[in-house]
């Protein structure tokens, strides 16, 4: 893991002097990211990691990666221009959208614990649940912001 | 609540942008703030209209 850490600071710090434009090194380093990672683990499990619950569980992981990486991009292109991070609307935005993912996220923990004997051990449910409770607060956030009216 | 933010905006050949900058708010704000979609606090509306040098109700009223 430290070789692949060092590989990954070594080229994003090469991008960072060859490349100007601040998306494609943030891509270029994400998908980076993701294909050594997606390399180690199928080389370390096989291709056991790739199937069923496992599978979903890395493409939630990868959906919670790009949703995360879009965030960082636009908050860096806000900073760019000179403007703030954050203001009054999307602070309002926020707690609204944070309401809405905290009632989801219940329900959804409802449904984890009543459909827990598919899962295939304990470290699978917490983690699916963490995974899908990140995503739902995505979700609320796209949501409120769309329907957004005050 | 509606605003005159688009014209005066145009008026005064400002972008989104620029007007963002200058009240210190994302311009995703002004976004919403334009479209009706978003009742702006006190300060920002105050702010707004210092930018235009006109008194808050020249620039947001009620239908």
């Amino acid at each position: 893991m430290l070789y692949i850490s060092i590989f990954v600071l070594d080229l994003h710090n090469l991008t960072v002097k060859t490349m100007k434009n601040r998306k494609k090194r943030f891509m270029i380093t994400f998908i980076s990211i993701m294909v050594i990672s997606l390399g180690y683990i199928y080389l370390d499990k096989g291709t056991e990691l790739f199937k069923g619950l496992e599978l979903i569980i890395v493409l939630l992981i990868t959906i919670a990666g790009i949703i995360a990486l879009i965030r960082v991009i636009k908050k860096d292109k806000n900073l760019n221009e000179g403007l703030p991070e954050d203001d009054e609307l999307s602070t309002k935005i926020k707690y609204k959208s944070g309401y809405y993912a905290y009632m989801a996220t219940m329900y959804i923990w409802v449904i984890i614990f009543i459909l827990k004997d598919l899962f295939p051990d304990k470290q699978s449910m917490l983690g699916g649940g963490i995974l899908l409770s990140a995503l739902i607060s995505f979700v609320a956030k796209y949501f409120v912001k769309k329907n957004f009216y005050e | 609540m509606n605003n005159k933010i688009k014209e005066l905006r145009a008026k005064h050949n400002l972008t989104q942008l620029d007007l963002a900058k200058l009240v210190d708010v994302r311009r995703e704000t002004i976004v919403f703030l334009e479209k009706g979609k978003y009742n702006p606090s006190l300060k920002l509306a105050y702010d707004i209209s210092v930018v235009f040098r006109l008194k808050i109700e020249d620039v947001f009223f009620f239908d």
